[in-house]
């Protein structure tokens, strides 16, 4: 799954030269928190965010024209306070690489950048969120059920198989890897309000149902 | 003992789910041979059955869904859209039967024939939406029970209580926009629980946000925790919204019998949710009330639970005193 499916293509840009004023109002008014900064052949050279922002012009000198310190703010470009070598992906990296890149380098956007630097679009936790909530099928009505088996081959085939017997359809499934040693948890959401029969039948064929009050994707930071 | 009307018709029971279904014509038999035997069939006023008349179906549904219902199950296809939602060649009839009992039963209450109602009715309603069938239900009953209130009765404020374990998604979505229906479920979390709507963020749109309102109870949990949210969420919120008549969506899944939940309410805990409910209405709307069944397929205890639910209606289940109920709450 590329990056450039699930970017956003009609990308807000600034000028370097433009004010952090003006930057500002386009962020606030566009509802985005990161602006790419491209040279006049659309050449990524940098990034704002609404942090550096922040930070560069304090929100109690702000709405004050006549204001000394508003005048200086008002001078100062984009291009003194951007990032100027912002992490970057290509379209074709992929939805993974960008996850596991946010996770190493802690920003909320990525610029998407073709080889010659030319700006293609932006990817942010915005796009990532919007694909995960498709990809768990939290849009279907459906309802998830938690099994839990040994860390072994053919589990999975298993679990479909006696789910399949009763033509039920699935909406997504999950694995839970850091559980007990040697044990996985299985989420399957079914698109199906007949969950007594679901689990009766799992029961019947010898699954383990986890108590729902016990169901975890993870178990926090460090357990990695 | 007030009058209270009740919607029932045999051919209700002409809807079959197959094999493995837990919406079973038995529900309805078990719970009228139970009013039977409770001598209160006899307390009641029937409420006549007719087939809904299709402008008033289309005031939720769209004409396209309709034909493909009706179609699927003309042609016995054995499910419209999805294995939860199973027809036979009945359906369509039996569904538009208890559309018509019902709007019978609104005309009723509003021309003053009764003073409130409860209807024993299948296929249940609040899943479906305006384009789909859903999770057993092919007519939204209530939605249209209230568009109906609105347009034929000029009412301009309906409450809606669902507190069937399942979020009505098909209800809170009809109406998240319209201000002048007020819809309130109390359902099982739904990260637990089908269809997965029904999140507390989850309070309308446009000009309707703010009457929609969604109380989530977590796996395990039971009277407790309902008692809490139906004070502190559901009472004050009509108690501001003041509406002029309130539709329940009566679904009786989340006793701690009924195996089609992780929620553990009890039966007297229904009693005490269904006597609230009626006390808000004798505050705010004349105790005009018309109740509609929705799930609950735990045989065992549905006889019990409706037993209750329409003594309640009429009035003559021995009343708690205040203090009672407040130590069931503390």
């Amino acid at each position: 799954m590329f990056i450039d499916k699930s970017m956003v293509k009609d990308v807000v840009a600034v000028g370097p030269e433009m004010s952090i004023v003006a930057a500002r109002q386009i962020m606030v008014q566009k509802g985005i928190r990161h602006l790419p900064v491209v040279n006049p052949e659309g050449i990524l050279i940098g990034i704002v965010t609404d942090r550096d922002l922040r930070t560069a012009m304090p929100s109690d000198v702000l709405g004050h024209a006549e204001n000394v310190e508003a005048q200086r703010l008002a001078s100062i470009q984009v291009k003194d306070i951007m990032s100027k070598r912002p992490v970057t992906v290509s379209p074709s990296q992929t939805l993974e690489d960008a996850l596991l890149m946010m996770q190493i380098h802690k920003v909320g956007a990525f610029p998407v950048v073709d080889q010659e630097g030319k700006l293609k679009g932006i990817l942010s936790v915005r796009d990532l969120m919007r694909a995960f909530v498709n990809v768990l099928g939290l849009h279907d009505p459906g309802v998830l059920i938690g099994i839990i088996v040994k860390d072994e081959q053919g589990q999975m085939k298993k679990i479909v198989d006696a789910i399949s017997e009763l033509d039920i359809s699935f909406g997504s499934i999950l694995v839970a890897r850091v559980w007990e040693e040697g044990k996985r948890a299985v989420f399957p959401y079914l698109l199906t309000n007949n969950v007594a029969r679901v689990k009766k039948h799992l029961c019947q064929k010898g699954f383990t149902l986890l108590d729902p009050m016990q169901w975890c994707l993870d178990q926090g930071p460090g357990s990695y | 003992m007030k009058r209270t009307g009740l919607l029932y018709d045999e051919r209700f029971l002409l809807h079959k789910t197959g094999d493995g279904h837990p919406e079973v014509p038995e529900r309805l038999t078990v719970i009228i041979r139970a009013m039977e035997e409770a001598d209160l069939l006899s307390k009641l006023v029937a409420v006549p059955v007719t087939r809904a008349k299709m402008t008033w179906i289309e005031k939720v549904h769209a004409p396209k869904y309709i034909h493909r219902f009706e179609e699927a199950c003309m042609l016995d296809l054995g499910e419209l859209g999805d294995p939860d939602n199973q027809i036979c060649p009945q359906t369509y009839d039996t569904a538009l039967l208890a559309v018509g009992g019902i709007l019978n039963a609104v005309d009723m209450l509003m021309e003053g024939k009764i003073d409130n109602a409860f209807c024993a009715v299948r296929p249940p309603g609040h899943h479906a939406e305006m384009m789909d069938a859903y999770g057993f239900c092919f007519f939204n009953n209530v939605a249209i029970a209230a568009r109906y209130l609105q347009l034929r009765h000029n009412v301009s404020r309906i409450g809606i209580i669902d507190f069937d374990v399942h979020h009505g998604n098909g209800t809170q979505h009809i109406f998240e926009q319209d201000p002048d229906v007020f819809y309130y479920s109390i359902h099982e979390h739904p990260s637990f629980a089908y269809p997965g709507t029904g999140r507390e963020f989850e309070k309308g749109s446009g000009p309707g946000f703010g009457t929609t309102l969604n109380s989530t109870v977590l796996p395990g949990q039971g009277d407790e925790e309902y008692k809490q949210k139906i004070a502190k969420e559901l009472l004050p919120a009509f108690d501001q919204f003041k509406p002029e008549i309130i539709l329940v969506s009566a679904g009786f899944d989340a006793h701690t019998a009924d195996d089609m939940s992780d929620i553990n309410l009890s039966t007297e805990g229904f009693t005490w949710m269904m006597e609230t409910i009626c006390e808000m209405a004798d505050r705010c709307c004349n105790g005009r009330i018309i109740s509609i069944l929705e799930g609950g397929y735990a045989l065992s205890v549905l006889p019990e639970l409706l037993r209750n639910h329409v003594e309640i209606l009429l009035g003559i289940k021995q009343l708690q005193t205040e203090s009672e109920r407040r130590s069931h709450v503390h």
